[in-house]
């Protein structure tokens, strides 16, 4: 048990740094490390107190409490899915201390078994947050009592406990199926994994979409919306078991714990085998060499960005799914503009035009391409560093490099948005222009984070892409300025509708025009200083 | 070629790893930089790189300083540190065009370069593969042949030999005499004495941040060998 919990200790260690830039001083490290932590919790707890008690009010009153455990559940598996599935083929069977801990004296299962407890500890968090609300919740609008007791919470914390443990075991199985492809597929790499990820997006798109229709018929038909989940019994059981059925909790618990040690026993038994298989690639020796052409420094550095983005499947999907999102939305708006001009014309006042603007901004909030840029340099910062290349227009190309894609994006969903929700030319212009700053104050903030928190040294590129200080703080900061904007035209529609326009116009241009001069002035030094 | 004055280097907490160190590289020389483990040889390197931001001192290459025309001193150097990690998305055809760019050489020539410096070290059959795929031992000859083919006034180079097999360091030690007949200069550190005493024209040993000794390798050596020298001076012996 020592060397387990020496290993676990490694493998935690090394994703609680994971976030923080282990070259900074100490007390920093544990600020931005704590900023992390702070963030995901503030997020979880957020979300889930604020959809525990919507639903709560209204299954509280047939008595169906234990249907919002089971939303929250399929929430916190959700989430934990999406934000460990992909770090799993990094953390779990590409770490970068492989060789050194496969050469220790400790079974290959051994070693499996404290990569993927580190993997649990992670799910744990979100498990916590999400279900902790909910038992508050609980706790204070149900009537029955429930939550008063302190069974309940003891059920509802072996709950927490046993949640992750599912979670885990998907995951595992998961990044062991990216990391498969990715191997076998030697010659398209890049395009096997990209494929594999596709499918998991749309896997769990679809599944969440579904949760959506679900929670719209809960009010008319609770029980029924109960017992069409039927497929999801293990967390029918975890819910029932928490509102006091012991019964069903232990087969919930069970239901978690097998899947677990099954994978990790399992997977543990052909460890050594699957890692030395997931990194085999050897070099070919057929290339011929033909004339070369040249091209300028700008040219070369913007084909590394493409090469590394679109040839790094976690980036590429981590940093574009906001993009990917937007597009859709653009072009989903248009096809079912008739739908939705109905369901709009529900709301008879509605300013449509903010709307639009909202929508789109929260899109490109979640494209992090900046933001990550200088982390993922990491170990080749050396490249640049050495290069007769300007600093400053290191930084510029590299912001650029995030408008390259999400200003286009933003135009056509804008494009799409304006036609189906028939803004006006003046209406849809507004909204293009205001993407657009949107888009440069969103790159340039993300820059300018990317070199406040650096994180490079990090274990592989997952770790920075899905679990940075900067990126996370790329994606919640521009939300919280989207928030500000609307909270702006609020103000301003007081005064009239060109105050109510002007007013966020000109805070996000203030924004952009910030980040801008910051990046430009302070940017050159803070690479330096790397 | 390369003059460092009164180089310092503090980091933060206040430790100096180097300490007012000045010496000067001709054009022509192969200078052997030598020194324990935690010297400051490294550290010195990455300055004159320029890498690596330093507190006091001035470092010109060719008449520029690396402070003050950092770009204009990097285009005329190239470095190569102890462990080059290279863009592992990369082939390393693309890896060297890359290079290539960033130092706008012509296509014709960075053609006849790859093919002679790739046939070499027989590294050019592999060009088309990911960098990911590649030895220790090919990274470090890819590394190489990207600072040869950028054919520089000053090469500077943190321990070349670790990582090479006998007759891609013999090839080395050949390419970078034919560099210096160029007018070129190297400036390399080493733990590998009888290299250092059989190759550089001049040596400097470093001990704890502060130059103990500098000049011609026959002058330094004389009857003795490098390794006697070396020895004394660290107080070993």
């Amino acid at each position: 048990m020592k060397k387990f919990f020496a290993l676990l200790k490694v493998s935690v260690k090394s994703m609680l740094l994971s976030s923080t830039n282990a070259r900074g001083r100490s007390r920093k490290k544990a600020a931005t490390g704590m900023g992390a932590m702070v963030l995901i919790a503030f997020l979880g707890l957020y979300m889930s107190g604020m959809y525990s008690s919507l639903l709560m009010s209204v299954l509280a009153p047939v008595h169906m409490e234990s249907l919002v455990f089971l939303f929250m559940g399929m929430a916190a598996l959700l989430g934990g899915l999406l934000f460990t599935a992909f770090a799993v083929k990094g953390v779990v069977f590409g770490g970068k201390d492989n060789d050194l801990l496969l050469a220790m004296p400790v079974s290959s299962t051994m070693l499996m078994a404290g990569r993927v407890s580190a993997i649990y500890l992670e799910n744990l968090l979100f498990s916590f947050f999400i279900l902790a609300p909910a038992g508050a919740v609980c706790a204070f609008m149900t009537q029955s009592g429930v939550g008063h007791s302190l069974l309940f919470w003891a059920r509802l914390l072996a709950a927490v406990l046993a949640l992750p443990l599912l979670d885990t075991a998907l995951s595992v199985l998961m990044g062991a199926l990216v990391a498969f492809a990715s191997a076998k597929l030697t010659k398209g790499g890049a395009v096997g994994q990209n494929i594999v990820m596709a499918l998991y997006l749309v896997a769990v798109f679809w599944f969440a979409f579904n949760l959506n229709g679900m929670l719209e018929g809960l009010a008319a038909d609770a029980m029924g919306v109960k017992e069409s989940l039927s497929w999801a019994a293990p967390l029918l059981w975890m819910a029932d078991g928490i509102l006091g059925d012991w019964g069903k909790l232990l087969a919930f618990a069970a239901c978690c714990i097998i899947p677990f040690v099954l994978v990790v026993f399992g997977l543990g038994r052909v460890y050594r085998k699957a890692v030395t298989a997931f990194a085999a690639r050897s070099a070919r020796n057929d290339y011929k060499l033909s004339a070369q052409s040249a091209s300028g420094q700008k040219k070369a550095l913007l084909r590394m960005e493409l090469r590394r983005l679109f040839g790094m499947p976690m980036y590429f999907w981590n940093s574009c799914l906001g993009l990917i999102m937007l597009v859709a939305m653009g072009a989903a708006a248009l096809v079912m503009r008739e739908d939705l001009r109905m369901y709009l014309g529900l709301l008879e006042d509605f300013p449509r035009m903010p709307l639009a603007a909202l929508m789109i901004g929260f899109c490109l909030s979640m494209t992090v391409i900046a933001a990550p840029s200088v982390s993922l340099e990491g170990k080749y910062l050396w490249i640049l560093r050495e290069a007769p290349v300007d600093e400053g227009a290191l930084l510029g190309l590299k912001t650029g490099f995030e408008l390259m894609f999400s200003a286009p994006c933003a135009a056509i969903a804008g494009a799409c948005l304006t036609i189906a929700l028939e803004l006006s030319p003046l209406e849809g212009a507004v909204l293009l222009l205001a993407a657009l700053l949107f888009c440069a104050a969103h790159a340039a903030f993300g820059m300018l984070i990317g070199l406040t928190f650096p994180k490079l040294d990090a274990v592989n590129e997952t770790v920075v892409v899905k679990q940075s200080l900067a990126v996370m703080l790329g994606m919640f900061v521009p939300m919280a300025a989207l928030g500000a904007c609307a909270l702006a035209y609020w103000l301003g529609s007081m005064a009239g509708p060109v105050l109510a326009i002007a007013l966020p116009l000109a805070l996000l241009a203030a924004f952009a025009g910030a980040c801008a001069l910051i990046l430009a002035k302070k940017g050159p030094a803070m690479l330096r200083a790397l | 070629m390369l003059r460092i004055e009164h180089y310092s280097k503090t980091y933060p907490g206040g430790k100096k790893a180097v300490d007012d160190l000045t010496l000067h590289v001709r054009p022509g020389e192969i200078y052997g930089f030598i020194g324990h483990n935690g010297a400051g040889k490294t550290t010195t390197l990455r300055a004159v790189a320029g890498v690596m931001d330093f507190t006091e001192g001035t470092i010109t290459i060719d008449g520029r300083d690396i402070k003050k025309d950092p770009v204009g001193a990097k285009r005329v150097t190239a470095f190569l540190p102890d462990n080059p990690d290279l863009y592992e998305f990369m082939k390393g055809i693309d890896y060297l065009n890359f290079i290539a760019d960033l130092y706008d050489i012509p296509a014709d020539r960075r053609t006849a370069d790859i093919a002679k410096y790739g046939d070499a070290f027989e590294l050019t059959g592999s060009l088309g593969s990911p960098i990911g795929s590649y030895s220790h031992g090919m990274r470090q000859k890819l590394a190489l042949i990207s600072a040869f083919i950028r054919r520089p006034r000053l090469l500077i180079l943190d321990e070349p030999f670790v990582g090479l097999d006998p007759s891609a360091s013999h090839l080395m030690k050949g390419y970078l005499a034919e560099l210096c007949g160029h007018g070129s200069a190297v400036f390399f550190s080493t733990h590998v004495l009888e290299v250092a005493e059989k190759l550089c024209h001049q040596i400097a040993i470093i001990k704890d941040g502060r130059l103990v000794k500098c000049g011609s390798t026959e002058a330094l050596v004389g009857d003795s060998s490098l390794e006697d020298v070396f020895l004394e001076l660290e107080g070993d012996k």
